[in-house]
């Protein structure tokens, strides 16, 4: 199937085309918005880390600005950071993929040299980023990624069961399929291990589960009203294993043939149709940050309760099976697909209702959370700092 | 009739498509095959996406949904009643 994407230098395929601003720490941010203010056409991702973070947390924080910046929907990235050392480390990462990459740190600037500095470079990323042309190239360039989020009883009804048709014929095109959300399988974690294609990857994926659960278990807290959340509860789920059994209706049928954890990159030379577990929190924000790191350029977002996540790099496209939720929150919804509650549809009709706006997306439509503006940016922490 | 559907045969509880009143007759369909359905007459109020029992449940036992353990009973609970957090909870992220 041909769509049509921008293809990068490093051969990847995006399906927007940014010009981003990266910080590398809390304290550059306030610069990062500065060069956006002043620059049409860029986006400043600001977070509130980047300081003093060590080891294993450090490592990730690196493969996650990292690869936003690789991220095939972006054609070209400024980095800024205090200090020149992490700032390079980050820029020369991104700069790996070929894309056009400068970097600026502030000692011995000051925020006003370097804003000036960054915005005379952002200002010629912009233009020439502005003649790049969206070229005819196959759908399985493309890697895409499923989480669903305010979930409820409808999710695991409609809107998941219907994402994962949509999956299956994302796999059987050759799409990388990208999903995660370690802690809300807890219920569903057989099921998952069950269709991973090997005992290798099945031993690593339930080392990363066992993993993740083990530290949310040893705070020894009853975790109902957070995980499920006080959304789910409302909207009628009522345990874990019922949301979990829920969230996994939308994996579709393929086989697993891929587990990454935290610092795991996908292979550069990937065989045709993956779909692909990631270790992931299972807070929307941090999910959504971690796929588009690992080169996700689409998300497929379900949701019940009506979460109003978005990504600063990557269209999320929002669906729901909830009539409520469809009619009170219409302007964050994408694809509505409630009439499957009330069987007026059939699943694979509410599938090709999603099926065919992801089309309009990846060649260029606009979703819903892109223009509300929508751009968390969310790197994942794994312990305090030191 | 009030609405509902039922993920699969050995499920305990069908789930609300439509608002549901005390008193009102609910037509649950099975998923699974949808020309077969059941009906149960509610207890109570019970909202789009709740649950709802379809049968006599008591304290300790398992309640299936997707065919699948999804927690189990902490206060009896009778047909036609809203099952919840009120009245089950998680095997799996339980504290003692």
């Amino acid at each position: 199937m041909i769509i049509r994407g921008y293809i990068r230098e490093n051969g990847s395929v995006g399906i927007r085309n940014h010009v981003l601003v990266l910080p590398v720490d809390d304290i550059s941010n306030t610069a990062a918005l500065n060069v956006a203010r002043i620059i049409k056409g860029v986006t400043a991702i600001p977070h509130p880390y980047g300081r003093l973070q060590f080891g294993r947390d450090l490592d990730l924080f690196f493969h996650l600005l990292i690869g936003t910046g690789s991220n095939p929907n972006v054609a070209s990235v400024i980095v800024i950071g205090i200090e020149e050392n992490w700032t390079n480390k980050v820029a020369d990462g991104i700069a790996r993929t070929g894309k056009p990459v400068e970097a600026f740190s502030i000692e011995g600037y000051g925020d006003l040299k370097t804003v000036e500095r960054a915005a005379r470079v952002a200002k010629e990323f912009v233009q020439e980023a502005s003649e790049k042309q969206r070229t005819e190239v196959d759908i399985s360039s493309l890697v895409v990624s499923i989480k669903c989020g305010e979930s409820d009883t409808t999710s695991g009804l409609a809107s998941n069961p219907a994402t994962g048709v949509v999956v299956d014929r994302l796999v059987d095109l050759g799409v990388t399929v990208l999903f995660g959300e370690t802690s809300e399988l807890t219920g569903a974690e057989d099921i998952v291990a069950s269709r991973i294609v090997n005992d290798e990857l099945r031993r690593k994926f339930m080392k990363i589960y066992e993993e993740y659960i083990s530290v949310i278990m040893s705070q020894g807290v009853d975790l109902l009203g957070s995980q499920p959340t006080q959304g789910n509860i409302k909207g009628g789920l009522s345990t874990i294993e019922e949301k979990a059994l829920g969230n996994v209706q939308k994996l579709g049928r393929r086989p697993i043939n891929c587990v990454l954890d935290w610092l795991d990159s996908l292979p550069k030379e990937r065989k045709s149709g993956i779909l692909c577990f990631v270790n992931t929190p299972s807070a929307a924000a941090e999910a959504l940050t971690t796929f588009a790191a690992k080169g996700s350029v689409l998300h497929l977002f379900t949701t019940g309760q009506g979460n109003v996540i978005g990504n600063p790099i990557m269209p999320v496209i929002k669906i729901t099976a909830n009539p409520k939720t469809a009619r009170s929150m219409s302007e964050h919804i994408d694809v509505d697909i409630s009439d499957l509650l009330d069987s007026k549809i059939s699943l694979e009709e509410a599938a090709e209702r999603i099926f065919s706006y992801m089309l309009r997306v990846i060649n260029g439509r606009l979703t819903a959370a892109e223009v509300l503006q929508h751009e968390e940016f969310s790197p994942v922490r794994l312990h305090i700092t030191s | 009739m009030a609405r509902g559907l039922i993920h699969s045969k050995e499920d305990d509880v069908c789930i609300a498509t439509t608002d549901i009143k005390a008193g009102e007759e609910v037509m649950c369909v099975y998923l699974e095959n949808p020309s077969n359905h059941v009906i149960v007459r509610s207890l109570q109020d019970i909202p789009l996406g709740h649950k709802i029992a379809l049968r006599d449940l008591k304290r300790g036992d398992k309640v299936l949904k997707y065919g699948r353990v999804i927690g189990e009973v902490i206060r009896d609970i009778r047909k036609g009643e809203h099952v919840h957090i009120h009245n089950i909870r998680t095997l799996r992220w339980k504290i003692e």
